[in-house]
């Protein structure tokens, strides 16, 4: 069956996460990707792993092969004149290019919604940039890292109580995959305006700018208080905290008081529960040093599995703190048929996620594994852009494919 | 001036908290007519929530929570329970294109709007529906809440300071996640729409889509056997990768407001730079220092060399000079770094209208600019039930009359 965006045709030159993820996002929806590389190296995440028994492989690294299913893959250096007439030619075929080139690198090389507007005026164009196109900040170098701080969302991080302790990053690239899913969503508002009636045109994402727009009600607090949220706040409202069970950690949810006397009741209604100074949930969090020792051991002597379901019973949104190997193993995963097993040449059979969302007539669906570098030169070139065997031998031998 | 690209789309937003209203933020941004529909009987709880004005709490218009996330939007109030209630929002799906909703599993189906009877009002709608652990599978009636969704997802016991316990992200991070990716879903589903005259069911769990933001984990895990062990901010393949002390000038409330300043070394080169620009240059060539394998041997050493530095000089001086260099570095924003930075405010990006109640204050904006289709927040997050009047009248064709018996009965609250 179709995806939904089957028929659509989307040239993406992403370097590590955004753009990538954002193509992704496309062509996990039925859209045709082909992903554009440096020759020789190839995406800086085929370098990032993780690497099975952690022995680095440019075809095996997780990052890329999550980021890059369903897409065909070619190799280009479009800072030669003939690569960039090249990348030419596959806009004019298509309806979207998308990338993360860096902004004084778009300026070196010529990318440029100009030049591609020229060679196919229906193209959507989308950038993007750290910190977008224009302003002072526009050439700025930045890692994922540089942008979830600079986006105002690793301030917000830290340990509850322990000023002492500095402001920490999130696991993985959440700038990246955050910016992605927003480029994605901007670039097909962009295309649906296109059908209807809307020219081609420029779309340009700024990663800095999704990061402020996520930060919940802390922004706020700025201009309607005058105050800063800070990362190590006491939490307002207690229990809403992270304890040690028998076999791994848990999340005490409870924002309610319902909830907190359905938690009470769950833990045999010991007696300190009575007392005045746990009387509600901001007392609670006012005296939840007193509190949380007499918690925990009732805690300790649960299995993560058996709290959750003793407290989800009783309509208390507890939630485990899942592992890997948790969510991999889950039954309600199973039983939704989440995780979808991908077979790599290089790489083996991974579970991949599933859909982020799943749609009722138009399946998602990973159809094929991440590509190797340069693995569709001789079918997009060849067949798609008509080039002569000989021509093709001649952009290899001069290191531009 | 130009339309923005979704303009003529009509969207019945039966959505609440934060992932919802997070989804249909977008969609307003983008130029869709977004109708949120609420209830005085059960008010949003980010109505209720600070931040307000002033940290004076008071009504159901003041917070800038819910003025964040619902620029741009329409308010209509229905009271689920009233007999009429049910055709007013009938009437509004019939007007809409597409119909979105994060209640819990069964929600909409227990208020009369579950999606086969949508689809029966109007057979090409979009409808999207965001539950926190999806419409099927043993837990599917599980209460999900945000800030339990990301130890959920796996983030937490990825996340965190070198042997110390699991932690938090800062913010229910799962809940935006949701929205854009819904967001994202219901656009490509319109696509299909344009091109077919096909509407679809997006049935989304935010646990799901959570989990994509955990992928690097899954693969180490399957890949290594194990899963990547929480080390605070530092990086593998970048020494130094962290936040470094800077120079604090605020205080506020009688607390000195810590200031700090995020570099990242990505590469020999860089390393060079850096030290350069730390006026350690004899660094840059030091065997001891001038490999990543070198420098992972020494990141304690190496950080405190870095946070010495940091430490004499505001956070944006010190990031400047990096960048100036050609190494990444940037304030590690709070909230008033972020409403102040001159770049962003010289991109245009905050928005202040004139709201009701809370007057001109600034909100984050749209992140993202378009050539030919310009987007902009064009009214301010509505009062609670602004618009009944207007929606019931000029956009679903109630007389006067009728709204009044209808106000009158008591659907309206």
């Amino acid at each position: 069956m179709a995806g939904a965006l089957t028929g659509l045709k989307v040239v993406e030159l992403g370097e590590m996460v955004p753009a990538a993820y954002a193509a992704k996002l496309l062509a996990d929806a039925g859209a045709e990707v082909i992903k554009v590389e440096p020759p020789g190296t190839g995406d800086p995440a085929r370098r990032r792993g993780p690497f099975p028994g952690a022995t680095p492989h440019p075809e095996r690294s997780g990052l890329f092969l999550f980021l890059n299913t369903n897409k065909l893959g070619v190799t280009l250096d479009v800072a030669r004149p003939e690569g960039f007439d090249l990348l030419l030619r596959l806009a004019a075929q298509a309806d979207v290019l998308i990338h993360n080139v860096a902004p004084p690198v778009m300026d070196r090389i010529g990318l440029s919604h100009a030049r591609l507007s020229e060679a196919n005026p229906r193209l959507v164009m989308t950038t993007i940039a750290p910190f977008g196109l224009s302003g002072p900040c526009r050439n700025w170098r930045a890692e994922d890292f540089t942008l979830w701080s600079a986006g105002g969302a690793a301030y917000l991080n830290g340990w509850p109580g322990r000023p002492d302790m500095p402001p920490l990053k999130t696991f993985g690239h959440q700038a990246g995959l955050q910016t992605g899913a927003h480029a994605a969503l901007a670039t097909m508002a962009a295309l649906v305006g296109r059908l209807r009636g809307a020219p081609g045109q420029h779309v340009e994402v700024s990663g800095q700018e999704v990061i402020a727009a996520i930060l919940e009600m802390n922004f706020a607090y700025w201009p309607y208080a005058g105050l800063v949220a800070a990362r190590y706040g006491q939490r307002p409202i207690q229990p809403l905290d992270f304890l040690e069970c028998r076999d791994g950690w848990i999340f005490l949810c409870c924002v309610e008081e319902h909830q907190w006397r359905a938690f009470v009741e769950v833990m045999g209604s010991p007696e300190w529960a009575g007392e005045e100074i746990f009387s509600d949930r901001l007392k609670r969090a006012a005296h939840w040093d007193a509190l949380k020792p007499l918690i925990e051991p009732w805690v300790r002597e649960h299995a993560v599995e058996e709290l959750y379901r003793k407290a989800q019973a009783r309509r208390i949104p507890f939630a485990p703190v899942s592992t890997m190997g948790t969510l991999l193993g889950s039954d309600h995963l199973k039983a939704r048929g989440f995780f979808v097993e991908v077979r790599h040449p290089e790489a083996g059979a991974l579970k991949h996620p599933g859909p982020p969302a799943r749609y009722s007539r138009t399946p998602w669906e990973l159809r094929m594994p991440a590509p190797a570098l340069g693995q569709h030169n001789s079918e997009v070139y060849g067949t798609r852009l008509g080039l002569p065997a000989s021509r093709l031998r001649d952009l290899a031998q001069a290191g531009a494919i | 001036m130009d339309k923005p690209p979704l303009a003529g789309i009509k969207v019945a937003d039966f959505t609440w908290v934060w992932a919802g209203p997070y989804c249909t933020l977008q969609l307003a941004h983008l130029g869709a007519d977004v109708i949120r529909v609420e209830s005085k009987t059960r008010v949003c709880v980010t109505r209720l929530l600070p931040p307000w004005p002033e940290m004076k709490p008071g009504g159901v218009n003041r917070s800038g929570y819910f003025n964040q996330f619902n620029q741009g939007k329409r308010s209509i109030t229905l009271n689920p329970k009233a007999p009429n209630a049910i055709e007013v929002a009938e009437r509004l799906v019939k007007w809409s294109d597409v119909v979105v909703s994060n209640f819990a599993a069964g929600v909409m189906d227990r208020l009369g709007l579950g999606y086969e009877r949508l689809r029966q009002l109007k057979p090409d709608l979009v409808v999207a529906s965001l539950t926190g652990y999806g419409e099927s599978g043993p837990l599917k009636d599980y209460v999900a809440y945000g800030p339990a969704q990301v130890p959920l997802s796996g983030l937490s016991s990825l996340t965190g300071y070198a042997g110390w316990p699991p932690m938090h992200v800062g913010l229910s991070y799962a809940d935006p996640n949701a929205g854009a990716h819904a967001a994202f879903a219901i656009l490509a589903a319109l696509w299909h729409r344009e091109k077919t005259g096909e509407g679809q069911y997006i049935e989304m769990s935010q646990w799901e889509c959570a989990i994509q933001t955990v992928a690097e984990g899954l693969m180490e895990y399957q890949m290594t056997g194990k899963a990547p062990e929480r080390n605070g901010s530092r990086d593998r393949l970048m020494v130094p990768h962290g936040v470094f002390p800077a120079k604090s000038e605020l205080v506020l409330m009688g607390m000195q407001i810590d200031a700090w300043v995020t570099i990242t070394v990505a590469d020999d080169a860089q390393w060079a730079l850096l030290a350069q620009v730390i006026g350690r240059p004899e660094l840059a060539a030091d065997p001891r220092f001038a490999t990543l394998e070198a420098r992972r041997q020494r990141e304690d050493e190496i950080e405190g060399m870095v946070a010495e530095w940091t430490s004499q000089r505001r956070a944006a001086e010190a990031a400047a000079a990096l960048q100036e260099a050609g190494v990444a570095a940037a304030v590690c924003a709070n909230v008033k770094d972020l409403s102040e930075d001159p770049h962003l405010n010289e991109r245009g990006y905050f928005v202040e209208l004139d709201h009701g109640e809370v007057g001109r204050r600034k909100h984050a904006g749209i992140p993202w600019r378009m050539g030919a289709t310009p987007c902009a927040v064009r009214s301010p997050a509505p009062l609670l039930g602004q618009h009944s009047d207007e929606v019931l009248r000029a956009v679903l064709g109630y007389s006067a009359e009728e709204v009044a018996a209808l106000r009158a009965q008591g659907a309206l609250e």
